[in-house]
């Protein structure tokens, strides 16, 4: 088998092998190969591989929908397509990214994946929701993509009333169902991982020893609880409103629209974190790994990202201090609004702090986790300016918003993404990338993103605002330099697509642990076998047990 | 898990799990995990109703006053009664007895039922007296104050949400009783009883909220 | 415990009051309080009458959950997740009537 030792440390214990499972038949990937094993696996690991299947050709659609936006933005007024046209471009691709890529893209594919890995555990506890709940999210898709194919629809991925009730002519009414549907997929993959969590760690696998990724996957789960089915009742409340009209949000009939606001910016606000919470557990994987050192305050992190999923639930009116509500209530969000970036810096804080003085390699993961440290910190801190009440009145609905929820989940969530993806593509499929080809990619996306979203701050402050297809001439140059980004952050995109699927036949056959990290996922062969680990997995003594153990204020020598 | 289990009465261990306590545990946290969201499902639905009442107090007074209160006060009483049946399956499944157990939950499932068809009667009685402003050839008993019209489609929202909640809760019943009759049942899957009555008692719970939040304190 | 025969022994009926006695005694206090709550919205005795028909609903839900579904006998953690929605709800309305309650 591999002969990958660790630097110094304990000795790993191989697992050993009867004979007849040495070879590939053995793993999950290749036990079986009928479609009816896919389609009706129970095994996390495969149903992790179809989510990210599914998840990365819905990215694919919400990316040229995006594109769309871009080609139109070149020009000022208008002119290559019709405001219909643009109108629905942006809503596809709000609708795509945000439901279907960026809510389940780390949760349902690496957290299905590596949480039974983590913990010691053969499955999730309901091996079977787990298969349902991908079911529901491509019926969810199923819907939502009628609605695209018969014309789309032109509200923004925000849904409000009274346009999408009442003046919007596009094909609402099955966008809203698909959503809802998708809703249930979340659901359940929230409970299947809580449960999880609490009831099947292996012996020994206290709380304050699992990695942060589970910790994080865990806080993102409770929202996932907790916050949707608000969205349900929001979404309910709006079809019954277009269908029927009864009213809730007409103030003809005493209903109000920004009632709708607070329902769906009670879940859509916690959802953000769930689309965030996840990113902020790859790269607490990735950075100790390779910088061969342990996580810096541990506890702290964990806190935090408990701390994240709880203040999370009292921000939501930031995104309404314009629309009429009390301001009493604005004073309110915009306070804890403060409070809540605390936990989130918290976190930055440790991930430097793990850097410092640790024995770094910039392999592809590490480059997306330092790429993602620093572009999440930009979004954040714009995040404060927005949160301010009287700076509020001049960049909401601006491309100041635009830019910093991009830089948080393009520049967070999806360079996550992209570093777990590399991290763990040994794991999942055996298989080593192509290092260099990973390096130039990472380097490119984040140069291509910088030159599309960075102008995208400059054109809010300067008023350009959001969901307009056509804007003042003078701010031609930044839009066009936006475009040009967007097409090589597109180009940087399709890369991994290639050579990643490329290693699946010609990549070195990777190692149970080729990059020395710790975590229990690394002590079961790549890719693992159909039951996880051929023998119990023994429990680390602390969790990032790595060799560099430097606290603080103390200097070591290991 | 409070009560001693009989003699033959347990539960068979799936294959990922450990032991049969880890088993148990994983769902009756997985039941109340759903619960939650329910919870939040149905609150939101209540929110909706509170901010109608404070903002129009006497469009809402007006349209609670033509709810048919003593339908919904006896539908309570029908709830709060499978909700007894159901903890006596609960119980009978505890103690082994599989007969009594059956018809414990073929009660549950007759009371729930009977709810509906009571429910079906009151909307009945609604579409009779004019209360269902969204049918639009049949104007509405209380057109001259719009909100009202608003406070009258929530409590239609509401209790069809119930209503739907309470029907697939009857067909999920139904079809566990079917099984539970079987031979070797509580001796593999005794816990199913418990959970499944803890989704019951819920939408007994909802059901105990919803009635006087939309029938009693708006009068 | 064998399953009663057809007719059923002083053993077995005394076995049902015991396990039973729980789930009527419930019930009965559970009916009792509606007939409260029916009661004061039929008569409506004076304005504020609702403060107290919703005071009656929280009894009943607590009863409930707490004894109808055994929260109180179950462990910690369960106990949390059956109040967490509730402390939920509680954020939802509580700050969405920041903005209704003082507009």
């Amino acid at each position: 088998m591999s002969a990958s030792g660790s630097i110094g440390g304990t000795a790993r214990r191989e697992p050993h092998a009867p004979e007849s499972t040495i070879g590939r038949k053995a793993d999950y990937l290749h036990a079986e190969s009928t479609l009816r094993s896919w389609f009706l696996t129970t095994d996390h690991k495969r149903i992790a591989i179809l989510y990210l299947a599914s998840i990365t050709g819905f990215f694919v659609i919400g990316a040229l929908a995006a594109g769309v936006v871009r080609l139109a933005l070149v020009v000022p007024n208008g002119a290559i397509m019709t405001n219909d046209t643009y109108n629905k471009a942006f809503t596809i691709h709000g609708v795509v990214m945000v439901w279907f890529f960026l809510i389940p893209s780390i949760p349902a594919t690496f957290g299905n994946f590596l949480i039974p890995l983590m913990i010691g555990a053969k499955d999730l506890a309901f091996p079977k929701l787990n298969l349902t709940s991908w079911y529901v999210f491509m019926a969810g898709a199923l819907f939502t993509l009628v609605s695209v194919v018969l014309g789309g629809v032109d509200t923004g991925w925000t849904f409000y009333a009274p346009l999408s009730t009442a003046f919007s002519n596009t094909w609402v009414l099955p966008a809203l169902i698909g959503v809802t549907i998708v809703g249930f997929s979340s659901i359940l993959t929230g409970l299947n991982f809580v449960v999880t969590i609490h009831t099947m760690r292996a012996p020994g696998m206290t709380w304050f020893k699992l990695p942060i990724f589970v910790w994080a996957h865990y806080a993102t789960s409770l929202i996932f609880l907790l916050a949707t089915p608000v969205i349900t009742t929001a979404l309910i409340l709006l079809i019954a409103e277009r269908a029927f009209h009864i009213g809730v949000f007409d103030p003809a009939y005493g209903g109000d629209p920004v009632l709708f606001q607070h329902l769906f910016w009670f879940y859509s606000h916690p959802a953000v974190y769930i689309m965030v919470l996840p990113g902020m557990g790859v790269i607490s994987e990735i950075v100790p790994a390779f910088a061969q050192k342990k996580l810096f305050g541990y506890r702290f992190v964990a806190y935090a990202s408990i701390g994240l999923a709880s203040v999370t639930f009292f921000v939501w009116g930031h995104h309404m201090f314009v629309n009429g509500q009390s301001d009493l209530a604005s004073l309110v969000f915009s306070a804890l609004s403060f409070a809540v970036a605390v936990p989130s810096a918290v976190k930055v804080y440790n991930w430097t702090a793990t850097i410092h003085k640790g024995s770094l390699r910039l392999d592809t993961p590490m480059l997306y986790a330092m790429g993602y440290i620093g572009l999440f910190v930009l979004g954040g801190l714009t995040g404060l300016y927005l949160a301010t009440l009287a700076i509020n009145q001049h960049i909401h609905a601006t491309y100041f918003v635009v830019a910093h929820f991009h830089y948080i989940m393009v520049g967070g969530t999806v360079l996550a993404f992209l570093g777990g993806l590399h991290f763990w593509w040994p794991k999942f499929t055996g298989r080593m990338y192509s290092e260099p080809w990973g390096r130039v990619s990472a380097l490119l996306i984040f140069l291509g993103f910088n030159v599309t979203f960075f102008p995208q701050f400059i054109l809010g402050y300067l008023g350009m605002p959001r969901r307009y297809a056509t804007y003042p001439a003078e701010f031609q140059l930044l839009n066009v330099l936006s475009s040009a980004g967007a097409t090589i952050l597109a180009a940087g995109y399709l890369f991994p697509m290639l050579y990643l699927v490329y290693s699946l036949w010609f990549g070195r056959k990777a190692p149970a642990n080729p990059w020395n990290a710790k975590g229990l996922e690394w002590e079961t062969a790549s890719p693992p076998p159909t039951h996880n680990f051929l023998s119990p997995p023994e429990v680390p003594r602390i969790p990032y047990d790595y060799p560099i153990q430097a606290q603080e204020s103390r200097d070591q020598h290991g | 898990m409070s009560a001693k289990l009989a003699d033959g009465v347990g539960v068979a261990r799936a294959e990922h799990f450990e032991t049969v306590a880890q088993q148990r545990e994983a769902a009756t946290l997985g039941i109340w995990a759903w619960l939650i969201t329910e919870l939040l499902l149905f609150s939101a639905l209540f929110l909706v109703a509170l901010i109608t009442r404070i903002q129009h107090p006497e469009a809402t007074v007006a349209a609670a006053k033509h709810l048919k209160f003593w339908i919904g006060a006896t539908n309570t009483v029908v709830l709060i009664g499978s909700s007894l049946t159901m903890s006596m399956a609960i119980e009978f499944s505890r103690m082994g007895w599989q007969r009594a157990m059956v018809r414990a939950m073929l009660a549950t499932a007759a009371l729930g039922g009977l709810f509906l068809v009571l429910k079906g009667y009151e909307y009945y009685a609604d579409w009779d007296e004019h209360m269902m402003p969204f049918l639009s050839h049949r104007p509405f008993a209380l057109a001259e104050t719009p909100a009202a019209r608003l406070f009258v489609n929530l409590y239609y929202v509401a209790t069809l949400l119930h209503a739907l909640h309470l029907f697939t809760g009857i067909a999920l019943l139904l079809g566990m009783t079917w099984m539970a009759a079987k031979a070797g049942f509580l001796s593999r899957h005794q816990n199913w009883i418990e959970v499944y009555g803890l989704y019951w008692h819920f939408i007994d719970l909802v059901w105990i909220l919803a009635f006087p939040i939309l029938y009693v304190v708006n009068r | 415990m064998r399953p009663p025969r057809a007719t059923l022994n002083a053993d077995d009926r005394a076995l049902i009051r015991k396990r039973l006695r729980t789930p009527v005694l419930t019930f009965l206090a559970l009916l009792a309080l509606l007939a409260v709550n029916v009661t004061l919205g039929a008569t409506l005795p004076f304005a504020q009458v609702w403060i107290v028909e919703l005071a009656v609903v929280a009894v009943m839900v607590a009863l409930i959950l707490l004894v109808s579904m055994e929260v109180i006998h179950e462990p910690p953690l369960i106990r949390l997740f059956s109040g967490l929605g509730f402390f939920w709800v509680a954020i939802l309305v509580g700050m969405t009537l920041t903005d209704y309650l003082a507009r």
